[in-house]
């Protein structure tokens, strides 16, 4: 039965080529709009590189006080909240404390390099695992002399020695000072926010006093726990302790609460956009996300549904043919689902062809520098799912309306 | 004979439903894409109130702890005079970090008459600022040093605030209770009204302004430094630039951008969402605008007896397709009648803050737009029909 | 009337030639009630819509109240339909999205007619088939003959001096048929409405003025 189903289908959708061309291309580009959107999502909210530890990894962000009131007031950990209090946990197995980066200038030969800087402990070489091209990590041992040391980037690289091969233990100029360079990094795109920088350096140099008792800073940290089964553990452990910090003096003046949140990657971004001191905003997300994707559907679904339609009228005799040689309407509803599935198939097949085209293009234009998007399987498996409720969604109401079709009308139509 | 269109399609109202429908919710993307365009156009017509051609900013962060503030102002007061003995230094101003292109934005609220107004951007600059970037005084004056002793705070205002608050009387001298003194003892008094300045980019608007003067408590939060250099600064001065001041700062992390490229940057990030927004949308609009012709196209088969009977009862080939073409173009009405129902909900309800006339402006391009691209998609079925053969229309059944 | 001089209608597709009509000449008088048989095939559909203007003759002259319509443009030749002619067709072809009235009204939307005028007009004209009662109805709640009798009202809207009717009650069980053609002959001789019809059944065609058989293209009778 499927077979011959198969074989109707197909030669519909050849003898209608108008209709099958109207529906293909609205089809495909709409999994197409949807694929592509899928792959940023992806990317920007599970970067493979450097994070490939992000299963099992929990970021501590900003810190917030609220009061009753409804004041709130919102900044970045200092390292030396994070080191004594997230530092304390028991669960995690490592802790990277890593500074927001700020950008600074260097000149080379009356050229400007902007040059982004990130201060850093020994532990985010751990965490994270970026790739050196040459050289190593600075040690543990450097970061606690103060040692003038610094890993850069492979851009950086390229803007300041030019194409020299080799070019560690050579000295670069940021701010005015000197460092030597330890080891060369492949770039990091700078949406991940987190391990992005083009040049890093031991906590102990940076600018700002790390030792400064304030809760707030430019700090953010990476707890690594031993394993996946564990991150809740460590999210709880963290929530536990978070409500016994104490409030600092010159705070309890204006307010009541601090909230500081151990996020896995995903929610700091939906915290971001859609969250707030409480919420991480993983809900909401999905609410926005689900009605954007539905409202962006329901166009090309009821123009799907309306060329449905015709092409249904337009075979209302061999509809009427079928029935009076003894078709039920299930079988007729299952025929043109059937159909209709085909024809979302291939759509998505020819969608994921242009799907492929278009991330090359992004990639290869550079709009977003270091961004290399690509189709993964969970995308591959998205796009199916969505192939597959555009199919039904579109296919069954026309198949409805097929099956109700009067025998003695459809006949008389043609 | 409109009317008698008009019972046909009523008559076939479930048929026509989907097509309504679809012509619907096209609309409301059409007005969608047609209101943020017409938004950013306006906008882009407005002047941009400032010069941005060599004005640079240097931006620091500086760790530096200070004792008291008598230190600060040594301290800003000797990088000043450093960078005012470089020749190619014109004039220099600082800033807080809402300097024109970025996106940072600080904001207020005023209270005057018993009436609120905001948000207001709310800068606080130094005497040269305005020079710096050429800002157009209508009124008044700017800033200067005699300003310390004032016993009121000065404020420079935009035109658009100044509208707010006085209309079109008299703004000069004006007092306005200060939100941010709980003593209310000090009132803002108006010194100086400049044109609008657009400083988040060419398609994004003003909005309300309110500038004042950087005082000796402000500098230790400081951050950025505008300068205004001549047209023969280059790269190697910059470079020089950057090592006298880094070299001063030793504790703060300094960077130079130059305004003309941050504009740059602004318009992109204003610009990049709007065009992929407007590509889907075109995206939408050929699927739909394929889907219209389609289904047209078909219904022309689908009714060639009674465009037979027609032609036969005395209809011409030209009003054949003459009333198939108005048909869909009062099928449309139909769905235009619904949409704008829905779209003028944007300027009655005042969603998004925007102006009433952008809305307005945006309906009736969508209007247009949405009845074109009908009329176009049923020109050729209508053509179609107008070639349909009586004698062989009639005798097919 | 109508007055046909040697018409012939050839089709042509690339391969062959079919010779439809071969030299008819037909003169039709004012009053006159004609019809037309044949077999299948034999071209008498295609005869009527020469008279009706509906397609053009290969060769030979049609003249329509003594006037000549060969050059008559797209836009004259449906004024020439809209005033002169009505039709009539074995399968009705009513529009089943329009009221009965509006059907009927049909002919009238295409001249200058106010819609009060309209309504009148077409509201008489359902009286004269029978059916005032059904305006309201749509075509797929009458029966057929209803339906036909809805199609005649539609034809003499206008006051058209000639009625051409392509098999009226080829559709219709006899008792049916005979009604229509009732009306028909009613029509012909109260108005005198000049009406060429086409049919298959001998019956009907002997309750007619005079009987015109053709085969194959060419006037036997």
């Amino acid at each position: 039965m499927l077979k011959n189903y198969l074989k109707i289908a197909i030669a519909v959708l050849r003898r209608r080529k108008f209709f099958t061309f109207i529906s293909l291309f609205g089809i495909s580009l709409t999994l197409t709009v949807l694929m592509v959107l899928a792959a940023f999502i992806e990317k920007v909210t599970n970067p493979v590189y450097p994070g490939d530890k992000n299963s099992r990894s929990l970021y501590i962000k900003r810190l917030t006080y609220t009061s009753k009131k409804g004041w709130i007031n919102s900044g970045g950990s200092s390292f030396y909240f994070l080191t004594h209090y997230a530092g304390s946990l028991k669960t995690p197995v490592k802790m990277a404390i890593v500074s927001r980066s700020t950008s600074s200038n260097a000149y080379v030969n009356n050229k400007k390099i902007v040059i982004d800087i990130k201060y850093t402990n020994a532990d985010l070489w751990n965490i994270a695992n970026y790739q050196f091209i040459e050289g190593k990590p600075f040690t543990p041992d450097q970061i606690n002399k103060a040692d003038r040391v610094a890993v850069i980037s492979e851009r950086t690289r390229k803007e300041y020695f030019g194409d020299a091969v080799t070019v560690v233990g050579k000295y670069i100029e940021a701010d005015n000072i000197s460092y030597r360079v330890t080891g060369v990094i492949k770039n990091v795109p700078e949406i991940e926010e987190v391990f992005y920088a083009n040049m890093f350096l031991p906590y102990t140099v940076a600018k700002s006093d790390y030792r400064n008792k304030d809760f707030w800073g430019d700090y953010s940290a990476i707890l690594l726990s031993p394993s996946e089964q564990l991150v809740t553990k460590m999210r709880t452990e963290y929530e536990q302790m978070v409500t016994r910090i104490p409030i600092p003096d010159d705070m309890k003046k204006d307010f009541d609460t601090l909230h500081s949140d151990a996020d896995t990657y995903f929610e700091t971004f939906t915290r971001g956009f859609f969250g707030n001191a409480d919420n991480a905003g993983y809900a909401r997300f999905l609410f926005f996300m689900s009605l954007f994707i539905l409202l962006f559907m329901l166009l090309p679904t009821v123009n799907l549904v309306n060329v449905n339609i015709t092409r249904i009228m337009e075979r209302s005799s061999e509809i009427g043919v079928r029935k009076a040689f003894g078709a039920s309407s299930k079988t007729l509803v299952y025929q043109f689902i059937t159909e209709n599935i085909i024809l979302t198939i291939l759509g998505g097949i020819i969608g994921l062809i242009l799907t492929v085209i278009i991330l090359q293009v992004i990639n290869g234009s550079g709009l977003i520098p270091d961004f290399d998007l690509s189709i993964n399987p969970l995308v591959l498996l998205y796009s199916l799912l969505a192939c597959l409720f555009f199919g039904l969604l579109s296919g069954v109401y026309p198949a409805w309306r097929m099956s109700r079709l009067d025998v003695v009308t459809a006949l008389k139509a043609q | 004979m409109i009317k008698h269109l008009f019972k046909l399609i009523w008559n076939k109202k479930k048929q026509n439903f989907l097509l309504i429908t679809e012509i619907f919710i096209s609309f409301l993307v059409i007005f969608g894409v047609f209101t943020s365009l017409v938004y950013y156009y306006r906008n882009y017509k407005k002047p941009m109130g400032l010069t941005y051609n060599n004005v640079w900013v240097i931006n620091f962060q500086n760790n530096k702890q200070f004792h008291n503030t008598d230190s600060v102002t040594q301290y800003y007061a000797t990088l000043t005079a450093m960078l005012k003995n470089m020749p190619q230094i014109k004039t220099l101003s600082y800033a807080s970090s809402n300097i024109p292109f970025t996106s940072s934005t600080s904001t207020t609220r005023l209270i005057y008459k018993g009436q609120e107004i905001r948000p207001i951007n709310f800068y606080r600059v130094g005497d040269n600022y305005r020079e710096a970037f050429n800002m157009n005084l209508l009124e008044g004056r700017w800033f200067n040093h005699d300003d310390v002793v004032s016993s009121n705070r000065p404020v420079v205002i935009n035109a658009s605030l100044k509208e707010s608050l006085f209309g079109n009387g008299r703004a000069l001298g004006q007092l306005i209770d200060d939100s941010h003194d709980d003593k209310h003892v000090r009132k803002i008094k108006v010194i100086g009204v400049v044109q609008d300045v657009k400083d988040k980019g060419d398609y994004l608007p003003s909005g309300m302004a309110m500038y004042n003067r950087v005082d000796t408590s402000d500098m230790r939060y400081i951050g950025k430094l505008v300068i205004k250099v001549s047209p023969d600064a280059d790269a190697a001065f910059e470079s020089k630039l950057y090592k006298a001041v880094a070299g001063y700062m030793k504790e703060a992390s300094v960077e130079i951008e130059h305004f003309s490229k941050k504009r740059e940057s602004t318009n992109r990030s204003t610009l990049i969402p709007i065009i992929i927004f407007s590509i889907v949308a075109a995206f939408l609009i050929i699927n739909v605008s394929l889907g219209i012709f389609g289904v047209l196209w078909y219904n022309i088969n689908r009714r060639r007896g009674e465009i037979g009977l027609r032609r036969a009862v005395g209809a011409s080939g030209g009003s054949v397709s003459g009333q198939l073409i108005s048909e869909s173009l009062i099928l449309t009405t139909f769905s235009l009648i619904i949409g704008v129902f829905f779209a003028i909900q944007f300027p009655l309800l005042n969603v998004f803050n925007m102006a009433a006339s952008t809305y307005v402006m945006a309906m009736f391009l969508a209007v247009a737009f949405i009845y074109l691209l009908v009329f176009l998609c049923s020109l050729y079925p209508g053509r179609q029909a107008a070639a349909i053969y009586p004698a062989v229309a009639l005798h097919e059944e | 009337m109508i007055r046909l001089q040697n018409i012939e209608k050839v089709y042509r597709t690339d391969t062959i030639e079919t010779l439809a009509l071969n030299s008819i000449s037909l003169d039709i008088a004012k009053g006159e009630f004609l019809s037309i048989m044949g077999p299948s095939g034999c071209g008498k559909s295609t005869l009527l819509n020469i008279m009706g203007l509906l397609d053009t003759p290969s060769k030979g002259d049609i003249k329509i109240s003594d006037q000549k319509t060969d050059h008559l443009s797209d836009k004259q030749l449906a004024q020439f339909r809209n005033q002169k002619l009505g039709f009539i067709f074995q399968s009705y072809h009513l529009i089943n999205d329009l009221q009965v009235l509006d059907n009927v009204e049909l002919p009238l939307l295409y001249r200058n007619t106010t819609a009060k005028e309209r309504k009148m007009l077409a509201t008489e004209a359902l009286e004269k088939v029978g059916l005032s009662n059904r305006i309201k109805h749509f075509p797929t709640q009458l029966s057929g003959g209803q339906r036909q009798r809805v199609a005649i009202a539609r034809a003499i809207v206008g006051r058209p001096e000639i009625i051409l009717a392509d098999e009226p009650t080829g559709n219709l069980d006899s008792a049916m048929g005979n009604e229509i053609m009732e009306i028909l002959i009613n029509l012909n001789r109260n108005e005198g409405t000049t009406i060429v019809m086409v049919t298959h059944d001998e019956n009907m065609a002997h309750k007619t003025h005079r009987l015109v058989r053709l085969f194959d293209g060419s006037q036997v009778q």
